[in-house]
């Protein structure tokens, strides 16, 4: 018996030791959406050498991109000078719908929504994962940003915050496999609930006799009580009803570039 | 002492090259695992009770900037030193291609032990087919990432330290020599 112990000793205290790992990740599981010490020591520590090295490479590229190579920048110019007349014109008209849209509230005695403040931020990192869709931004808990605070740039929903230190948070980004989205189609109202693939999103219990086109419009329903409602998520990419079942298979491509995001915003009241 | 001090940093450098300097270099989200590179290496030439407990504090660490799961990369590393500790006293491990074989295996049974951490744990339940798509590529960076990094600490214990060997790298001087 002895002699079998000894053998066997380290293979036992080796399963012993995996399998308290693998009990201790399950526990903190139920502490995922708070930053823990540790987290919050790391983000410390590695936070101002990414913001550091970010710095030093985007005024490289800054350098490089507006000093030196200029092959097509008066293209770009001409090009920029079209997209602006057009979008004046745009913008009259829209002028128009919006003092009608201000007059017809004032009919109907409609309250202002809130407006929600907003804090301006600078991503720094990336996820050191491949298998994860992170990002770090400059901002943390003493400029008020907080775990839940969902995060935006003009082109829609980026994600919501995850972990927070004192001036460096991290973004879970939608397209994140954990991450969920209550939303809906803006056209016909249908809702059901964006979830991350990776580069993708699919748009989760959608009922099979709802009509959904390609190119629909997705958005936030605010339902899931993080994102406020309206907020663009993306693009209808493919539809696949079958002929049983009680839902369709939907794939939404996300309005963001996550792969050049930049800056964001941080919607600092819009937790409930 | 300073062994320990010199596995935190040679971390901190890895996590800097995977968040900020290889996502400016690689396109899309792949990157290497050099974490995983280094617990291997922990795993060929450090006494079992040290390299436990590092390989368990650098994945909890590395939780802090990789994912939303907390304790999960300790788990995966654990059980990656685990399994190449299992197998150091049968192989020689001196050998500079069994690094590279280890490393190799080591990314496949960390891939497999996250789709069933992330599977049957939590909310990422549809994570472990885009782990499985990725699988090919993360084997062939991490590989290349192996391969570099030989090379480059050959030629770092030569051009800063002629008179001294780093473990597991005595025999590689000839076998790199350029």
């Amino acid at each position: 018996m002895l002699e079998w112990w000894h053998k066997n000793r380290p293979l036992f205290l080796g399963g012993v030791l995996i399998l308290v790992a693998l009990l201790w990740y399950s526990v903190s599981l139920h502490q995922k959406d708070e930053t823990n010490f540790l987290e919050s020591v790391v983000l410390r520590a590695t936070g101002p050498v990414q913001a550091g090295f970010n710095r030093i490479i985007s005024g490289s590229a800054d350098i490089w991109g507006h000093y030196l190579y200029l092959i097509d920048t008066a293209e770009d110019n001409q090009q920029l000078i079209e997209a602006n007349r057009t979008l004046r014109a745009v913008l009259t008209q829209s002028d128009e719908v919006r003092l009608e849209n201000k007059r017809l509230r004032l009919l109907l005695d409609f309250k202002e929504a809130e407006k929600i403040a907003t804090l301006p931020a600078r991503v720094i990192a990336e996820d050191a994962s491949s298998w994860f869709r992170t990002v770090m931004i400059d901002k943390g808990n003493e400029q008020g940003v907080t775990e839940g605070m969902p995060v935006v740039v003009a082109e829609g929903v980026v994600g919501r915050v995850v972990r927070s230190s004192p001036n460096f948070a991290r973004v879970l980004l939608i397209t994140d496999a954990s991450s969920a989205v209550a939303s809906l189609l803006q056209n016909n109202r249908a809702r059901g609930i964006c979830r991350g693939q990776g580069e993708q999103l699919v748009f989760d219990f959608v009922l099979r006799q709802e009509e959904v086109r390609i190119g629909d419009r997705v958005v936030t329903s605010g339902m899931g009580g993080i994102f406020p409602k309206g907020l663009v998520v993306g693009h209808v990419k493919s539809v696949n009803r079958q002929e049983f079942g009680l839902f369709q298979a939907i794939e939404v491509a996300p309005t963001v570039d996550f792969s050049h995001l930049e800056e964001v915003l941080v919607m600092l009241r819009s937790q409930q | 002492m300073n062994r320990t001090l010199t596995y935190l940093a040679m971390a901190g450098i890895a996590v800097v090259l995977q968040t900020v300097l290889l996502p400016l270099v690689l396109q899309g989200y792949y990157k290497p695992d050099l974490l995983l590179i280094l617990v291997i290496y922990l795993g060929l030439h450090e006494e079992p009770r040290r390299g436990c407990l590092l390989a368990y504090f650098l994945g909890w660490c590395y939780d802090g900037v990789a994912g939303s799961y907390p304790g999960l990369n300790g788990f995966l590393l654990l059980g990656v030193f685990l399994a190449v500790r299992g197998i150091v006293t049968r192989v020689n491990t001196e050998s500079s291609p069994l690094l590279l074989v280890l490393v190799l295996a080591g990314t496949i049974l960390q891939s497999a032990l996250a789709a069933f951490a992330l599977d049957f744990f939590s909310q990422a339940a549809g994570i472990w087919p885009q782990i499985a798509w990725q699988l090919p590529v993360q084997l062939l960076l991490n590989f290349i990432a192996a391969f570099a990094l030989l090379r480059l600490s050959v030629w770092l214990q030569r051009t800063f330290m002629p008179r001294k060997t780093l473990p597991g790298l005595r025999k590689l001087d000839s076998r790199y020599e350029s």
